[in-house]
């Protein structure tokens, strides 16, 4: 994951408004609504661009080409794996929003279960539903130019991505931590003050640190941050006397599927079927032998 | 010299403090009921007060509208990546240390904006936003946040570009200071150099030591002054006044001396290629936690916010750190890709790089980078491991002296006595106090004997058992210390003053020029360097005396000499009829001698004029003025600042030195009268 920023501009010389779509894949519809809450700038917004396919706002109905497609939604059916990639080729700039479309989103949880049997727990005609074994990112299926992080996706940001779109400048979506966000909003941190296990540091801001400013941790939901050093952080949870499946079940969140995130689940558990606090033998840190070195 | 203040300080009776020396108002004391009319008054004057309130479990900065709002009775407990309050549920208020917050919020905001633009067709138009300030008084400003305070204005307002947001926004604040009455497991203020003690001419208005009901008070502005006139205050007594020292004083001794500075700029600078910042990278998440509550750290970045036409925008700065991936991006790279380049950016700046762009170092010792860590990486513990201080023998700092004060003396006896020349000797001294074994090359002891004026000595050597002392029969006094024999008793005081910085030595190649009784001080020197002696580049020892007999130390000199791993060059002004060495002036001796000193540390004693000399010929062999050092002698009497008498310019030569570097004396060395 991780994906650079690239600069989505419209062609300056185009008479008619940038053609927009919004569709969504598997997903709960809500980064879609975001666009919705721009509220005081909709009308902006639409003055722009020609919102030609935005299910959630209008029942009209088309098809691309589009300049400018947002894509919300894991894939995690093989109807929605073709569907992605024949959007793609009617698509100049394919922005995807939300930790579904950009991580897998909670449903990739699944990808570490026997997804037939979850199917038979969950389903009493588990024949009629035709999934995937797996709800992947959109970025494993097609070429993404950009993405736009959280569970659900920050409404500054997709204003921003809008108007870096209408300009034709780079999105200024900064790489940072949550942490940055934490602290200039002068929130304590949970995690020193409060002991509480905190995805912060090593995941992707954008939030405004919403989270640890209520006296929660952050569970993660914009996904790791480039160069996430998610074993560092892991590591020294599992040091202070946390048992690694609590850890690992700390990053199997909405973003578990995006790496680093996976490896660190992958090494400590913590995923759905596994009971809390079961201490799994991988659990041995990463990078202990490396530090009794140091000493 | 005794004077008779012994017993002063046992004294019951209140005794109203006497003014200090340096002609400062007496201390005042503010009584703790009476907090409030401070805060009111301030808020009289239509200040906003910013001081310490609990907030999510921390004490952070924040507006103080009552006296409630301050941490009464609350402490707070620190650790690597851990933070916890307790409360103790009595009237202190200010029985804690620095929290997450640091001033800098105030005066360097998260978030600000510079300049707006706009855009009308094919024009343009650019205004910058004129700084916001209101009025607003800093209450519990801690030492090492009055330094902080210092290093951001060195950086952003004393240079030769002004930030103007800044300049407004500090000069709006009035600081009232607090000294720490207690320390933080994080703390490395003492290290630092920049607390716990409240200096005067730090950067304060008022400063406050809570001491018994109330507040001793110290006043250091004409606002502070002005403050205080309105408050209802009363003379501090001299008990009132010894308790806040006494307090101070043990916070410092809580804290130690975490992180050996000296030379630390060197050390950092040397290990670029540590394989240890790779080590500390597993660990680092690269969160920026430590720079957002680092009270110095100013790195920024300016972020436009236009509108969906691009004809509106705003440029804004915010609080950036040289830890996110971002900071050294280009089109087309990163200039510091991997974690490991991004830490070993931050340390090196703050405890190395700084100094070379504003001449301080850019950490004050604070902690908050260690209690803020969510993997509580230790600073302290990491300077130790990439940039080690110099091995123990070398001994980067002083040892606490014993009987420093002048009216007090510690015995010790004499073993034996050699006769070294006609009219010098060197005492052997045993029963020595354990703080004259632990002292350092270069420092000396104030030597006395019943009815005589102390003299300072320096120390000669160091032993398991003791010290020596090299003295010459100068005058009475050194004359009855030379008289004594095996068994007699006399005073002493130290070790005194800065040491030779023998740790600076590691790894260069080291040069000794010395002539006569000026090899005394130099002799623990190159124990010091013999004991380590792998740890440094070639060493040169150069000497030179009047006559042959006038030589130091003859058989040591001869076993110097004999080393292979030594050259040691010996002149004489004046040969004897044994003499088949040199004659010549020591300098005409390294003079003609081929090295270049371009990685060399020179450590020098002799008359004043001979230095003078050696330093110009050093210098024109590529050593630089930091690395030259020279030791100095004058008038001492009390031998720790107080008397006046060393007085060298703006140095004191017992208390600032006796070892300078050529640097800091540059301006006085050689000048006649000074």
């Amino acid at each position: 994951m991780g994906l650079p920023l690239v600069a989505v501009s419209a062609p300056a010389a185009r008479p008619s408004r940038p053609r927009v779509g919004v569709v969504k894949f598997a997903s709960c519809d809500g980064c879609q609504l975001s666009l919705l809450d721009l509220e005081e700038e909709l009308l902006a917004v639409a003055q722009r661009f020609e919102i030609v396919e935005f299910p959630e706002a209008s029942s009209i109905r088309s098809h691309g080409p589009y300049d400018v497609l947002l894509v919300e939604g894991a894939i995690s059916t093989d109807d929605q794996a073709a569907e992605i990639v024949e959007l793609r080729r009617q698509t100049r700039k394919l922005v995807t929003i939300g930790a579904c479309a950009s991580s897998g989103g909670i449903q990739a949880l699944r990808n570490w279960t026997d997804h037939e049997a979850t199917r038979a727990a969950v389903y009493p005609n588990p024949d009629w539903v035709a999934s995937l074994a797996t709800a992947t990112p959109v970025a494993e299926h097609v070429t993404v130019d950009a993405e736009l992080r959280g569970c659900p996706i920050d409404g500054g940001q997709l204003r921003e991505l809008l108007a870096a779109m209408a300009i034709g400048r780079r999105p200024q979506i900064r790489e940072e931590s949550v942490c940055l966000e934490c602290k200039r909003r002068g929130a304590t941190c949970v995690a020193v003050a409060g002991g509480i296990a905190c995805l912060g540091p090593v995941t992707q801001a954008g939030c405004g640190a919403i989270c640890p400013a209520y006296g929660r941790g952050c569970y993660g939901c914009f996904g790791p941050r480039e160069q996430a050093n998610a074993n560092g952080l892991a590591d020294a949870l599992v040091a202070a006397g946390r048992k690694g499946a609590d850890v690992g079940r700390l990053f199997a969140g909405f973003t578990g599927w995006a790496e680093p995130f996976r490896s660190v689940v992958d090494r400590l558990g913590g995923t759905p079927g596994t009971p809390a606090s079961q201490t799994t033998p991988g659990a041995t840190p990463a990078s202990a032998a490396h530090r009794e070195d140091s000493r | 010299m005794v004077t008779p203040v012994a017993g002063r300080a046992a004294t019951r009776r209140p005794v109203p403090a006497p003014a200090a020396a340096d002609g400062a108002p007496p201390a005042a004391f503010l009584a703790r009921t009476d907090l409030g009319r401070l805060l009111e008054a301030l808020q009289a004057d239509g200040r906003t007060v910013i001081g310490p309130s609990i907030a999510d479990g921390a004490i952070a900065y924040e507006e103080i509208r009552t006296i409630d709002d301050l941490p009464i009775g609350w402490r707070d407990a620190q650790a690597p990546g851990r933070y916890s309050l307790s409360e103790a549920g009595d009237e202190r208020v200010f029985d804690y240390t620095v929290g997450p917050t640091s001033w800098k919020r105030f005066t360097f905001p998260p978030r600000i904006p510079l300049s707006r633009a706009q855009r009308d067709g094919r024009r343009v138009a650019y205004t910058s936003v004129e700084p916001e300030t209101k009025p607003l008084a800093f209450l519990g400003v801690r030492a090492c946040e009055l330094a902080a305070l210092g290093v951001q204005d060195r950086v952003l307002q004393d240079g030769p570009a002004v930030d103007r947001d800044y300049e407004a926004r500090r000069a709006s604040a009035l600081v009232i200071a607090v000294e720490c009455a207690v320390a933080g497991a994080t703390c490395f203020c003492t290290s630092m150099g920049t607390g716990p003690r409240v200096r005067a001419g730090s950067g304060f208005d008022l400063a406050l030591s809570e001491v018994g009901d109330g507040f001793l008070v110290r006043v250091g502005s004409p606002a502070g002054s002005d403050l205080l006139e309105r408050m209802p205050t009363r003379r501090a007594t001299a008990d009132e006044v010894m308790a806040a020292k006494a307090q101070v004083r043990a916070v410092a001794e809580r804290i130690g001396d975490p992180v050996p500075t000296i030379g630390l700029r060197d050390r950092l600078v040397d290990r670029w290629d540590s394989p240890h910042w790779a080590r500390i990278a597993e660990r680092c998440l690269s969160c920026a936690n430590c720079t957002l509550v680092c009270p110095t750290c100013f790195c920024t970045s300016v972020q436009q916010v236009s509108d969906l036409d691009g004809l509106v925008s705003t440029s804004e700065r915010t609080w950036d750190s040289c830890f996110t991936v971002g900071f050294g991006k280009v089109a087309g790279g990163n200039f510091r890709s991997r974690p490991q380049d991004r830490y070993r950016q931050w340390l090196t700046h703050k405890f190395a790089t700084w100094i070379d762009q504003f001449g301080s170092f850019g950490c004050v010792g604070c902690g908050r980078c260690i209690t803020w860590c969510p993997v509580g990486i230790d600073v302290r513990a990491e300077l130790a491991a990439i940039a080690p201080a110099a091995p123990e023998v070398a001994g980067t700092h002083a040892p606490e002296p014993v009987a420093a004060s002048p009216d007090a003396y510690v015995t010790a006896r004499i073993g034996s006595i050699h006769q070294e020349t006609a009219d010098v000797s060197t005492l052997r001294l045993v029963d020595v106090d354990p703080a004259f074994v632990a002292g350092r090359p270069g420092q000396f002891a104030m030597v006395a004997r019943p009815a005589f004026p102390p003299a300072p000595v320096s120390i000669s050597r160091y032993r398991p058992d003791g010290i020596d002392l090299t003295i010459r029969a100068a005058g009475p006094s050194t004359a009855s210390l030379v008289g004594l024999g095996p068994g007699d008793e006399l005073g002493l005081r130290g070790p005194l003053g800065v040491p030779w910085p023998l740790e600076r030595a590691v790894g260069r190649d080291v040069i000794v020029v010395t002539g006569g009784i000026g090899l005394a001080p130099l002799r623990p020197l190159i124990h010091g360097l013999l004991a380590d002696r792998l740890r440094f580049g070639r060493i040169r020892i150069f000497y030179g005396a009047r006559t042959p007999a006038d030589l130091l130390y003859g058989d040591e000199l001869a076993a110097w000499a004999a080393r292979a791993d030594l050259e040691v060059g010996i002149t004489v002004d004046r040969a004897g009829p044994d003499w088949t060495g040199r004659v010549g002036i020591v300098t005409q001796l390294f003079d003609e001698a081929t090295w270049d000193g371009a990685s060399a540390i020179a450590f020098v004693c002799g008359p004043e004029r001979m230095m003078s000399a050696t330093a110009e010929t050093l210098g024109e062999r590529g050593l630089t003025s930091d690395r030259i050092f020279l030791t100095f002698e004058r008038h001492m009497e009390c031998g720790i600042g107080l008397c006046g008498h060393c007085q060298m310019g703006r140095l004191f030569v017992c208390r600032d030195g006796p070892v300078f570097s050529l640097a800091e004396v540059r301006d006085v060395l050689g000048r006649e009268g000074i």
